[in-house]
């Protein structure tokens, strides 16, 4: 067996278009699925009990079934019961951007609740309202201790973007899909994939590494 | 447009939703007695002061979680079998790759749990006479054993969620019995739905078991390590 690469980098133009499709995705789902999760995470954190129920339902009912089910739903499913088709990019950024919003969800609440009540108590000794307080005093601080989790959940959802692929969108692994069709190359197309996404994640472990060393040590 | 719901060509096909789920159980249980077999060698090895053994582990475990286990998932069934001459089944395919990869999450929640024993206990079991592997077995890992639960617990319920990868390499999984179903009978929706809350329901029956078992041991006054 000779591995053989330039039939992998004569398809360059195919992989860039993939990787293109990858970050897009990324991006999507990082931006909606980390800032619904904020909105979860508060939700669940209300005590009326009109917000925290529906919170936790949808935290628990996401946290609890694969991505890969939710984004076959989303796309064979759900296009039923409306008038309007939903494109692959649509139904794998819904799929894995709810499953994120579940998941950071609880990593808000977690990071929220880690906050001494003192420090609420200062806030409204100052006349700050709730929002004021949750805004100006809990949530910086809150940050802090939340990135590095944070940080893993967007390695996540990168990883969990390869799965769009399963309702055939354009990323990086579908286009390692096409080249292998094409020049029956698997290994050397599949190996080529696997170190671009090596490449892509390893800083961001490194990085979510470091934040956890640092946080360990001012704490 | 009101649309008619119908479960029945579903329920119809119960017997294949069966199958796909005692399939699904079947490779989850395969990759989590391989992976954290696996994973505790790996730990084990990770942590030796010897260099040629640390730095191998060390690069395992780091591909396996930096990338997308789907990728793995096809280059173990469509590159592996060519690179080595093997036949290779979708399930020893998902078996392999989903082994490997929880194993390199199980590894570092056996070493988190490891390193969580404090100094003394290594002191006290050399002062005993024991050398380095008796005190791991009898000393240390008994104790570390109990902090890592929680997180392993945690990472079998991941392992599940995984599994359901197999389905895109044909594995007759859940998830594949309802590809089957649904192309059959022309109703996605109520098939998808149907399998989407099998797997909740068995993900969050697994899920209440670990919380319980987490509170049982917080009570007993164990910390936890993830």
């Amino acid at each position: 067996m000779r591995w053989d690469f330039a039939s992998v980098f004569d398809n360059t133009d195919a992989l860039l278009v993939g990787a293109a499709g990858t970050l897009r995705i990324f991006a999507i789902c990082l931006v909606l699925g980390l800032s619904l999760g904020l909105l979860v995470g508060l939700g669940r954190y209300s005590r009326n009990r009109w917000i925290h129920i529906p919170a936790t339902v949808f935290v628990e009912f996401f946290r609890n079934t694969p991505v890969l089910v939710q984004i076959l739903w989303f796309y064979f499913a759900l296009p039923i019961l409306l008038p309007f088709q939903i494109s692959p990019l649509v139904a794998a950024s819904l799929g894995i951007s709810l499953n994120s919003a579940a998941f950071s969800a609880e990593i808000y609440r977690g990071g929220i609740q880690s906050i001494e009540t003192g420090q609420w108590d200062g806030a409204r000794a100052l006349g700050m309202r709730w929002g004021q307080a949750m805004r100006r005093i809990i949530l910086p601080q809150a940050l802090k201790r939340m990135l590095p989790a944070l940080t893993n959940r967007a390695i996540e959802i990168f990883k969990m973007s390869t799965l769009a692929s399963a309702v055939a969108y354009v990323e990086l692994l579908q286009q390692g899909k096409l080249i292998a069709s094409l020049n029956y190359n698997p290994i050397e197309a599949y190996t080529a994939v696997a170190v671009i996404f090596f490449v892509f994640l390893w800083p961001l472990v490194q990085f979510s590494y470091f934040l956890e060393r640092r946080l360990r040590r001012d704490e | 447009m009101a649309y008619q719901w119908d479960f029945s060509p579903v329920l119809a096909n119960a017997p294949l939703l069966v199958e796909g789920l005692v399939n699904t159980l079947r490779v989850t249980g395969t990759a989590l007695v391989f992976g954290v077999a696996l994973g505790l060698g790996l730990a084990l090895l990770r942590l030796s002061p010897r260099r040629f053994l640390s730095w191998p582990a060390g690069f395992v475990i780091e591909v396996f979680r930096t990338t997308p286990p789907l990728v793995q998932l096809f280059w173990f069934f469509f590159a592996l079998p060519i690179l080595v001459g093997i036949e290779m089944t979708p399930f020893v395919a998902g078996a392999v790759t989903f082994s490997i990869q929880s194993a390199s999450f199980f590894a570092e929640v056996f070493r988190a749990g490891i390193q969580s024993i404090e100094r003394g206990q290594w002191d006290g079991a050399r002062a005993i006479g024991m050398r380095h592997d008796q005190a791991l077995r009898r000393i240390i890992l008994p104790q570390a054993v109990k902090r890592m639960i929680p997180a392993f617990m945690e990472r079998a319920i991941e392992l599940m969620k995984t599994t359901t990868l197999i389905a895109t390499i044909s594995y007759a999984d859940l998830l594949f019995a309802a590809n089957e179903i649904s192309q059959k009978t022309f109703r996605p929706l109520e098939t998808y739905t149907v399998v989407a809350l099998i797997y909740f329901v068995v993900i969050f029956l697994a899920s209440q078991v670990a919380r319980l078992v987490e509170l049982r041991l917080a009570r007993s006054g164990e910390s936890t390590v993830h």
